[in-house]
């Protein structure tokens, strides 16, 4: 009697055990979607750069206007738009309804204010330059607003949906902490090193987004960690994966591994305006030494596109050089080239690299190359926050740095090829290179403006002091219960609001 | 038919000259066999350590493992088919094969060269930290505790706080400031050890400081620093003997955590951690270029920890 009723509560207890688990279980893999990204440092839209710090971001805010997947402009908090016949005048509607997280209606004021932020020159913001053809920004109505230009840019539509430019709240104190959005998620919880809990904004302006009720970033500072989370189950979605571990998925079952060509590069440049990288002689000898095929074979096992030195990559179709090719490897050359600068005995140089991606096996692909055409290659092997920090990257005489995708070529050029560009770490400097980039980025001439591009695509490949030796694919991998995942090619502009799960 | 007699002379001809041969065979091979006596006599010690140091299994593989590790690194170079650093694009990502023993890795360099040339690298940075540590630390935990008062407590205060911070922790500060490069690896092995071997080289002085003869000897007024070199530096080499074989084994161990976490030696050198460090995104795909240079790690390591403890029976026993 007594072993009976003892048996009868342990079962019970057993069964509610069970009950609450399996009903707990259901819950968390019903309906919050988990992310595996880098740890964003810099939440301010203004200052983010990265992928994770753009896809966190891209959840709590909108955009004016988006771009799709096919590069074209689509409508987000704008729902149309409208542009005069001399292409100086833009005017938006935004959608009706709109709110904050914090109840209060998003206004054409608000999109004032947040361009009125990025090109303030007072503020130095890294935008500044792009929005500096504005001449002013006015509400019409509370949800009318209209740009102004000072002459033609056939890009301002590009221009308009910079990753940095989320909409905020008028007025925002504090841009980095207070994530007061108007976009498909809301915080609930941040905590920096850690992972940041987002629930569905069930207001959102856009009919059937998001496609989960919670959002969870999963910050990992380590890749192999976060593909294992993926394996073991403890996230849906793993984005940005060296080459390595992305072809390690293809063979894990219950896991999708997608990849989509991109317009990101890996830059391989000396410093033109100083000894050595001034002398045409040791650029010449740079560009004969590497063998760009071979690079691209051995860093991306043949994943990507080929590059030929110039940003300008074959994803951009009609502006794309196709016809252009490198002056084949001449390592022998290479080393005449330099003994008739005076380096004779070698070029000593240290190649400085970030930690991140393939880079640190691109620096030593080419150290072996550039040393088989005389010159003296030390690596340095660099974390992300030392190589970036305190912009020594713009300093050191050889480095390697990675560029993300962007839609239009024109960006490239304005930030790091024109001369005295923000971002020109190879302190290059060409009038005909200026020259045409200023025309492709006014002409509302098509054929000009192709016939630009190829032109300096021709003369970088000439005479830039920098390699382009690949453009890579991005990389993600997700959970087979994972629906809706467009992976994009800047993978931070990546929609999660589009995703559901099955 | 010849008569006896008319054949001696020719028989006694060459007798002299197998007796000349002989008498010339039997003087080198005493020079010989003086020779090695001398050596044998000259090596008995080294032998009988030796001898000592294997009568325990453990310790004589321990040993045997160290001694062919030092061998490969002073012949590897000259003894590997191919070089550490070169880039084979032809053949990425081999399985081990009799050409490539161990494999390939990712860039097509074959594996077996780099993890025994890597054997040079890592014993080598190794070996002059823990000299270098063993030789400051003794230098200063003899004097300073030889004279004791202020000078020795002000010293061990500092030694404490740095032995407060884990040697990784300190590592990674030191290189932080220094920057990598084999030389910051080589200081920070130095300063990481130093306050340890000074501690126990210390603890021996404290012991030996008591000691009647060392009274003794300051009664004679025999001069300091012929007490400390003289008297109680002897005193305190095999405790000093066995934390340098046991700081060496920590070295390797260190500089490999540090190769792994990209502060320490820069690629492409073929240091085992930084090996270890790049084939682990490859870990599926080329398990070898991981498993190698690991398994490398750890048998020299668990090798000269074995020899460490063979070490300290020996010398405990002797002393």
């Amino acid at each position: 009697m007594l072993i009976h009723l003892r048996f009868c509560r342990t079962l019970g207890v057993h069964i509610a055990v069970a009950i609450l688990f399996v009903s707990v279980g259901f819950g968390v893999a019903q309906d919050t979607l988990r992310i595996a990204s880098d740890v964003p440092v810099q939440l301010d839209p203004a200052f983010a750069a990265s992928d994770a710090e753009i896809a966190v971001l891209n959840t709590i805010y909108d955009y004016l206007v988006d771009i799709d997947s096919n590069n074209n402009i689509a409508p987000r908090l704008a729902t149309s738009w409208e542009v005069s016949d001399d292409g100086l005048s833009y005017t938006f509607n935004l959608a009706e309804g709109v709110t904050f997280h914090d109840g209060s209606p998003l206004t054409a004021s608000d999109v004032v204010w947040t361009y009125d932020r990025l090109r303030d020159p007072a503020l130095e913001l890294p935008t500044a330059d792009l929005y500096a053809n504005i001449a002013s920004i006015d509400a019409l109505d509370d949800t009318t607003v209209s740009f102004s230009l000072t002459e033609t840019n056939p890009f301002f539509l590009y221009d308009l949906s910079d990753n940095h430019a989320f909409i905020l709240k008028a007025e925002t104190a504090d841009p980095a902490a207070d994530f007061n959005g108007s976009g498909p998620f809301v915080v609930s919880d941040y905590s920096p090193e850690n992972r940041m809990s987002l629930t569905a904004n069930e207001s959102y302006f856009i009919e059937g987004k998001p496609g989960v009720d919670a959002l969870e970033f999963i910050f990992f500072s380590d890749q192999a960690a976060s593909v294992d989370a993926l394996r073991g189950g403890q996230v849906d979605i793993v984005l940005n994966m060296p080459l390595a571990l992305y072809e390690t998925l293809d063979v894990i079952p219950g896991v999708t591994a997608v990849s989509v060509p991109s317009n990101g590069f890996d830059l391989v440049r000396l410093r033109a305006d100083r000894a050595p990288g001034n002398d045409p002689r040791v650029i010449e000898a740079f560009k004969l030494a590497v063998d760009r095929e071979a690079i691209f074979e051995l860093v991306k096992n043949g994943i990507g596109a080929l590059g030929q030195d110039s940003p300008i990559g074959p994803l951009y179709d009609s502006y794309y050089a196709a016809e252009l090719t490198p002056t084949p490897r001449d390592p022998a050359r290479a080393r005449e080239l330099l003994a008739e600068a005076g380096y004779a005995d070698g070029l000593e140089l240290t190649l400085h690299t970030p930690d991140s991606g393939d880079r640190p096996d691109l620096a030593v692909v080419l150290q072996q190359q550039l040393e088989e055409a005389g010159f003296v290659i030390d690596i340095s092997v660099e974390p992300e926050s030392v190589y970036y920090g305190e912009n020594g990257w713009l300093e050191v005489d050889l480095g390697i740095t990675g560029w993300g995708s962007r839609p239009l070529p024109q960006f490239y050029l304005d930030v790091m090829v024109i001369c005295g560009a923000r971002w020109n770490e190879a302190k290059y400097c060409n009038e005909d290179v200026d020259a045409l980039a200023s025309t492709a980025g006014t002409t509302l001439d098509e054929a000009a403006r192709i016939d630009a591009y190829q032109q300096i695509q021709a003369i970088l490949l000439e005479s830039a002091p920098f390699v382009i030796p690949y453009f890579f694919a991005e990389t993600a991998a997700h959970a087979e219960n994972v629906v809706g995942f467009d992976l994009q090619a800047f993978v931070g502009r990546t929609d999660f609001a589009a995703i559901s799960l099955q | 038919m010849q008569s006896p007699q008319s054949n001696r002379p020719r028989q006694s001809r060459l007798q002299t000259a197998a007796a000349f041969l002989m008498r010339g065979l039997r003087a080198v091979f005493r020079v010989v066999r003086w020779l090695y006596q001398k050596i044998v006599e000259g090596l008995y010690p080294v032998f009988r350590f030796l001898r000592r140091l294997y009568h325990h299994p453990a310790a004589g593989v321990g040993t045997s493992i160290v001694l062919v590790f030092v061998v490969l690194a002073i012949v590897g170079t000259w003894l590997v088919p191919f070089e550490p650093t070169e880039q084979i694009l032809t053949a990425r990502r081999q399985a081990p094969s009799l050409t490539h023993w161990f494999g390939t890795d990712h860039l097509g360099r074959d594996v077996f060269s780099r993890v025994v040339v890597g054997s040079r690298d890592i014993l080598l940075l190794a070996g002059l930290g823990t000299a270098l540590a063993v030789f400051i630390g003794t230098a200063l935990g003899l004097v300073t505790s030889y004279i004791g008062g202020w000078l020795e407590e002000v010293t061990f205060r500092i030694f404490d706080s740095l032995l407060a911070m884990p040697a990784l922790l300190l590592a990674l500060l030191l290189l932080g400031t220094l920057g990598p490069s084999r030389t910051s690896v080589l200081v920070v092995i130095a300063i990481s050890y130093v306050p340890i071997v000074a501690r126990v080289v210390r603890s021996v002085v404290l012991d030996t400081k008591t000691k009647e003869y060392i009274a003794a000897a300051r009664t004679q007024g025999e001069p300091a620093w012929y007490i400390v070199g003289r008297q109680v530096l002897p005193s305190v080499l095999p405790a000093l003997a066995v934390e340098a074989a046991l700081r060496f084994s920590y070295a390797i161990f260190l500089v490999a955590s540090l190769g792994f976490l990209g502060v320490g030696v820069q690629p492409p050198s073929p240091d085992w951690g930084l090996m270890v460090s790049e084939a682990r995104n490859f870990a599926a795909l080329t398990p070898w270029a991981l498993y190698f240079p690991a398994f490398a790690i750890s048998l020299l390591v668990i090798a000269m920890n074995l020899m460490a403890d063979g070490l300290k029976r020996v010398l405990q026993g002797e002393r």
